[in-house]
């Protein structure tokens, strides 16, 4: 096929076993005619194709894919469609982002009656990829770096020995000689500190420089070990909690959560806070100032970056991710990574490739940003941890959008609400399905 | 050429990447933060305004990803791709003594009881123009492991920043003459840390208390990242991955750090280092003891991007200061 001079382009389709794999059968029997490109991939349920193998199939040479699957309420394990439906709406914002060539990936329902679906989508995707060309595989892309989208943070207000700080230790004094905890989880001189002494509460600080994401701590098993933790929280902190919980990773009855009302440290998502005040937490601790100016638009960043052609955001983050050492600092302070195994981490089979070169670094940041859709409360410490300054709050911020515009969810905001990925609804939008 | 001008500096800078020579030196790539970068002319190159980039000259000779070999299936031939024998000339520009340094410390461990044929090359085809430091921080320590803001350890050529927008040139080797000929500058402004600890003490310690609780109670707070050793001048560590895609693939190394999980995972499931305070001791004991005992050198240069990169505050000094002086080893 591909050995002669003109391009004939390679297509590789996901396709659910029940529909659209049946759908392709009837093709074949009724003998329908259909261009030769495409590579089909039988999998039991769309539910499964993981957005990770639309990634892979490009990197190994495909020039367009197709996910397939059966029309909404014909799933053979019920929901399964639907399920891949509201994942592949984030997924999608995710890589128009990237500056991805959207044109190139393709969903469709088509059943196991409509074999002349098939054939009609399989002809009109490979005209379309043939008017296209040739994938064109990062490696090719010139990296062009763009310095700083450039929002403006708050100013943190100094708040050294304030009456705040006496208070917080105080009260980790209090909980660790009554005995209600085991270790007080907070901030010290240098970085968190993990307070078990009562004597020891004077290490605490609450100053400008509190603004890393403790709740990362309760799932590490040194941690664990030590008892019932109580940790400090501020308003931003406190929703990864709420996700943490609404995942079974976190028994509130377990944590004792000390509120630290908060001005704003001066990083980039303070400008757009608008959590300022812990809701949920055991015990708030008021704040000392108050948020220098109402909060900016979350997502300025975002329309910055998306303001550029899709070629240059591709090629922002070339340069962007050509930086990447995979030191996974980003994984390991997010507090939502807790998987005991990371993807990244699998090699049978190697998902993810574990070089840090262009693609192995694309495929890593791709899948790090879906896995935390509608999960990632914003934190940013991915972006804080980043020894490179790639610049992933951007990536984060698009899943961010994409919840709230298309479903109306912030994680970590609503206590009561269903997580995000982990349901489904019937009216979700689909008109990016053939 | 004993003074040389930030413009004649970046003028030689554009001449070498003109004639085919990798030109690496600092550039800000974000805001705040400065790296060693690849130079695509010297227009990015920053002569000042930086203490210490980011990361370190360590990749011009083991860089993060280094194919080893590659291969190729077509039915039942196999032919073997095997990198190419020259590498490319390097200049490092404006590394730091600390950068430098690290050089010979890694030549011992790369032609040990093997030579790395791999690092070789890329050390042989490697200059490094070094700029005497006019500053340190707190996070610096490169008195502390016997190095200092001018120590001509692993350098070609020496700069003197003298604060007017030039540099006294001292030359120093063979290939420092090369590029920047004969120079024999006296030195110039430099700025020494204080010596904060003994390194001799810190190896002590790490060798006889093996399972103290200490590891285990300051590496608490340690999440488990490769950030400190993968911008470490001096941590070489690195993992050998296959990659394929159909009947084409690679072997390739790419840096590992001690600091992971999986460093030392067994295929059994069972883990020597089973919680980050072994993970951290061993930090400390291959930098300040194991590697002294085999190669009479401390594998530690002083940078201190270990602690300004660590995201909770962890790193090589702020855990070896806690170390208690008054117990006996």
């Amino acid at each position: 096929m591909s050995g002669t001079d003109a391009f004939s382009p390679k297509i590789v389709a996901y396709v659910c076993n029940w529909c659209t794999y049946l759908g392709a059968d009837l093709a074949g029997t009724a003998r329908l005619e259909y261009p030769p490109n495409v590579r089909i991939i039988r999998l039991p349920c769309t539910g499964r194709i993981d957005t990770n193998m639309v990634v892979k199939a490009f990197e190994v040479g495909a020039d367009a894919v197709l996910v397939s699957g059966c029309h909404p309420g014909d799933c053979h394990y019920t929901a399964g469609n639907y399920h891949a439906r509201r994942r592949w709406m984030l997924f999608r914002d995710l890589l128009e982002v990237v500056g991805f060539d959207m044109r190139r990936i393709h969903f469709s329902w088509i059943s196991a009656a409509e074999g002349r679906k098939f054939q009609q989508t399989i002809t009109e995707i490979t005209e379309q990829t043939q008017a296209l060309g040739p994938y064109r595989p990062y490696e090719a892309v010139p990296a062009r770096p763009q310095c700083g989208t450039g929002a403006s943070a708050c100013q943190p207000a100094a708040l050294a020995d304030s009456p705040a700080q006496t208070q917080l230790r105080e009260t980790a004094a209090r909980l660790l000689s009554d005995g209600a905890v085991k270790v007080v989880i907070g901030y010290g001189a240098r970085g968190p500190v993990f307070i078990t002494s009562p004597e020891d509460a004077a290490r605490l600080v609450w100053n400008e420089t509190c603004f890393a994401n403790l709740t990362t701590y309760l799932k590490r098993q040194e941690v664990r070990a030590l008892g019932k933790p109580a940790i400090v929280v501020k308003g931003c902190d406190e929703r990864a909690l709420v996700v943490l919980e609404k995942e079974s990773q976190v028994d509130r009855a377990e944590v004792y959560t000390i509120g630290m009302g908060c001005a704003g440290m001066g990083q980039p998502k303070c400008a757009a806070c608008d959590t300022h005040q812990p809701r949920l937490a055991n015990q708030t601790i008021a704040s000392d100032g108050a948020p220098a100016a109402a909060p900016v638009d979350r997502y300025l960043e975002l329309d910055l970056l998306l303001a550029r052609s899709p070629e240059e955001r591709l090629s922002f983050w070339t340069a962007e991710f050509d930086r990447c050492l995979k030191c996974y600092a980003c994984r390991q302070v997010c507090p939502m990574c807790y998987c005991e195994r990371c993807l990244a981490d699998k090699n049978r089979p190697q998902a993810i490739d574990t070089s840090p070169h262009r693609q192995g670094n694309f495929a890593w940041h791709l899948s790090r940003a879906i896995h935390l859709a509608g999960r990632c409360v914003g934190c940013d410490e991915c972006t804080r941890a980043c020894p490179a300054a790639i610049d992933l709050r951007l990536l984060n911020l698009s899943l961010a959008r994409a919840a709230e515009t298309k479903f109306g969810y912030r994680a970590g905001m609503d206590p009561a609400a269903e997580p995000l990925v982990g349901a489904y609804s019937l009216t979700d939008k689909e008109e990016f399905i053939r | 050429m004993t003074t040389l001008t930030q413009d004649a500096l970046r003028k030689l800078v554009g001449e070498w990447i003109a004639a085919g020579k990798v030109c690496v030196g600092p550039v800000r790539v974000a805001a705040g933060t400065v790296l060693f970068t690849r130079l695509a002319s010297a227009d990015g190159l920053l002569l000042d305004g930086w203490l210490r980039p980011a990361n370190s000259i360590k990749e011009l000779v083991l860089p993060r990803h280094e194919p080893l070999y590659g291969y190729r299936a077509d039915r039942n031939r196999i032919e073997l791709l095997d990198p190419p024998e020259t590498v490319p000339e390097q200049i490092a520009i404006c590394a730091h003594p600390c950068d430098a340094a690290a050089l010979p410390i890694l030549d011992k461990v790369f032609n040990w009881d093997y030579r790395d044929e791999a690092y070789n090359r890329r050390r042989e085809a490697t200059t490094v123009i070094t700029l005497a430091c006019t500053a340190s921080d707190a996070e610096c320590f490169c008195t502390s492991v016997g190095l200092g803001p001018d120590a001509e350890r692993g350098s070609d050529a020496m700069l003197f920043d003298n604060g007017d927008g030039s540099f006294a040139v001292r030359t120093l080797t063979d290939k420092g003459r090369a590029v920047l000929g004969e120079a024999g500058a006296q030195g110039g402004r430099t700025n020494p840390p204080p010596v904060r600890f003994d390194a001799k003490e810190a190896g002590q310690f790490a060798a006889g208390h093996f399972d103290d609780p200490f590891w285990k109670l300051h590496a608490l707070a340690c999440v488990g990242c490769g950030a400190c050793a993968f911008t470490c001048p001096v941590c070489h560590c690195f993992d050998i991955v296959d990659e394929r895609n159909g009947h084409d693939g690679m072997r390739a190394r790419n840096w590992d750090a001690c600091q992971f999980p999986l460093f030392t995972l067994h295929a059994s499931g069972h883990n020597p280092r089973h919680t980050q305070g072994d993970r951290q001791r061993q930090r400390i004991y291959h930098k300040f003891h194991m590697y002294p005992e085999k190669f009479g050198e401390t594998l530690c240069t002083g940078c201190g991007n270990c602690a300004r990169n660590c995201p909770v505050g962890l790193g090589v000094l702020p855990l070896v200061t806690e170390i208690p002086h008054a117990e006996p080893v």
